[in-house]
């Protein structure tokens, strides 16, 4: 079993190198880096948000030193209409009105809650720092994440179905059918090989992006959700070449496993976008893993890896089933 | 070596490939299954080799039920040719072989390089990638690879398709090589000659049905008309007469001044398989 399991790793090795999968593994690994060094840090910086309170009255007891007292409402106007970015707040009625020049409803929620939290009398509105990262550290843990769980749902899903798609053209799937191996072997090599390469983009992008003093933190936590999805995605990949019939219907099937399984579950992970129905979502619950993971605070909980498990043997199973299905197909 | 009774297969509700199919294969005999496209021979070679399954009625391989004999051992006893050769076009001749060998017992193989030779594969191609390959040599490629595993039972599917005549001159040797050290070969094909020069006994298979099963001798002869046409000179002129072949017992009944040829008009195989079946082979 070991040697057929060699002959096939090294089969699956010369595939993706002939395939350039490792070049474009290298290429992206520079591309997310080179932005999150030289762009997304830079585009994200920004001042904290200062804060304009016009409380003629002074019913607000105690207020942070860091809020902007104004004299008059057309002072705060002033003030908003220079800075944008500026968050006001009315109290002149003795309960305090945020004035907001541009927001969204659902976006600004957090530019709201900073300022009110710089009024201690309002005990409802006290924001609190977690953690210890500094905010350009927060951005690039997030940033890598995200990053990482791209590369892994949309690149390396593609890149099993480029090498499976080949051998199918090749007609070399069907060879294996009358060869004295284990034929679950050859799901296993691929998935494997996957499985390492995704493992060492991981700690590589990490290792990059977040820093050598950071990631030995979080490095284990980070491989092991890097595997549960890489192994996801690499069966989800294997048994669609398997069920589809060319590489134009993957496309399709790629824009649907990429738009609508990976989208959503960013918007709602990262943004104040609330969808009720997330938590029905998987993918969601494998990306927040991952994020907690960046995080330091790893999934603890032994149900979820207890249905990481059972998926990813059920995914084996139904990829095995329709690898054989393949096997037996007319020429 | 291979016992087939009442097989029967289906694609689905409607579509019934094979209709109940009874023959047997010997020991080292080569035995040829011949059909127009869709009439089944593939689906047969498939159950055969383990890779379709769900069939009725009962096929032995190597005396046991195929239900239960696709085992790592049943498939390191068999080799195949597939009808294209199917082959990684990235690695080279050599690489491909190594990598399929890899799944064989060390002990059962056969030199790679010295069965390219045999098989007069371009020794300049060998570290080449396939790709770069003629449809002959990728033929080639893929019989050294149904070989190099020293089978004791060869499934041929279109071995010469592809091939210039000397090459399917070659590959007939080939084959007859095999059978000469005891090698069983099933061989599916709609190249007449290639049956009727390497086969021992030939079944016609028509829509799912065997309609004929026997050497090509034995359907030659039952199905001769036993007439021989006599081609000849006589007083300068050049004539043709067609005689049954009983009269020539007492010699030739006609006064004739010279003999040009003589030929008996045996049906070849695919008249034959045409007044079986009312169908073409391609």
């Amino acid at each position: 079993m070991w040697k057929s399991l060699y002959s096939l790793l090294k089969k699956d090795y010369q595939m993706m190198v002939s395939g350039k999968f490792f070049l474009v593994a290298v290429g992206s690994l520079l591309l997310y880096t080179l932005f999150i060094n030289f762009g997304y840090l830079n585009f994200m910086h920004a001042e904290i948000y200062n804060v304009y309170l016009y409380d003629p009255a002074g019913t607000q007891g105690e207020v942070s030193q860091i809020v902007h007292p104004v004299a008059s409402l057309e002072d705060m106007d002033a003030a908003l209409a220079n800075d944008t970015n500026g968050v006001g707040i009315d109290a002149s009625s003795g309960s305090p009105c945020v004035i907001l020049y541009t927001a969204a409803e659902k976006a600004d929620q957090h530019r709201k809650d900073y300022a009110l939290s710089l009024l201690h009398t309002d005990g409802g509105h006290s924001a609190e720092i977690v953690g210890s990262n500094t905010p350009e550290m927060k951005q690039r843990r997030e940033i890598t994440c995200e990053l990482l769980f791209i590369e892994i749902v949309a690149v390396g899903f593609l890149g099993i179905a480029s090498v499976l798609f080949k051998e199918k053209q090749m007609g070399v799937i069907r060879v294996h059918a009358i060869m004295p191996l284990k034929k679950s072997l050859f799901v296993f090599s691929k998935i494997f090989l996957f499985l390492l390469t995704d493992l060492t983009f991981a700690a590589l992008m990490t290792l990059f992006n977040v820093g050598l003093a950071d990631t030995g933190n979080i490095l284990p936590a980070v491989l092991v959700q890097t595997a549960i999805l890489s192994l996801i995605m690499a069966l989800v990949g294997f048994g669609c070449t398997m069920l589809l019939k060319d590489f134009k219907q993957f496309s399709l099937a790629y824009l649907v496993i990429a738009l609508f399984a990976a989208t959503p579950v960013f918007l709602a992970a990262n943004t104040s976008i609330k969808m009720a129905w997330i938590g029905y979502h998987p993918f969601y619950y494998v990306y927040m893993g991952l994020k907690n993971a960046f995080f330091g605070m790893p999934v603890t909980t032994p149900v979820y890896y207890i249905c990481a498990a059972c998926a990813i043997i059920l995914l084996f199973g139904i990829v095995e089933a329709a690898f054989r299905k393949e096997m037996g197909r007319e020429g | 070596m291979i016992d087939v009774k009442d097989l029967t297969f289906s694609y689905g509700k409607d579509k019934q490939a094979l209709h109940g199919l009874n023959f047997t294969v010997g020991d080292g005999e080569i035995f040829g299954f011949l059909g127009p496209n869709g009439s089944g021979k593939s689906t047969t070679q498939k159950i055969l080799t383990g890779i379709l399954k769900g069939h009725g009625g009962t096929v032995s391989l190597f005396g046991q039920d195929i239900k239960n004999a696709h085992t790592q051992e049943f498939f390191q006893k068999i080799g195949v040719l597939f009808e294209f050769p199917y082959l990684y076009a990235n690695l080279s001749a050599l690489d491909n072989l190594h990598y399929f060998a890899s799944f064989y017992p060390k002990e059962q193989l056969r030199d790679a390089e010295e069965l390219l030779d045999e098989l007069e594969f371009k020794r300049d191609f060998l570290k080449k990638p396939v790709s770069s390959y003629s449809k002959g040599m990728r033929q080639r490629v893929s019989m050294a690879r149904a070989l190099i595993s020293n089978p004791k039972l060869l499934f041929l599917d279109e071995p010469t398709s592809g091939l210039d005549p000397a090459g399917a001159v070659l590959f007939r040797r080939i084959i007859e090589k095999e059978r000469q050290k005891g090698t069983t070969v099933f061989l599916t094909t709609h190249n007449m000659l290639d049956a009727d020069l390497l086969c021992d006994r030939v079944a016609f298979i028509s829509d799912g049905n065997i309609v004929a099963l026997d050497t090509p001798r034995n359907l030659k002869v039952q199905n001769s008309n036993h007439s021989i046409v006599i081609d000849y000179l006589y007083q300068g002129k050049r004539e043709e007469q067609t005689i049954e072949a009983q009269e020539l017992k007492a010699g030739i009944p006609f006064v004739y001044d010279e003999i040009i040829s003589i030929h008996s008009q045996e049906p070849t195989l695919e008249d034959i398989f045409i007044r079986y079946t009312g169908r073409r082979l391609s």
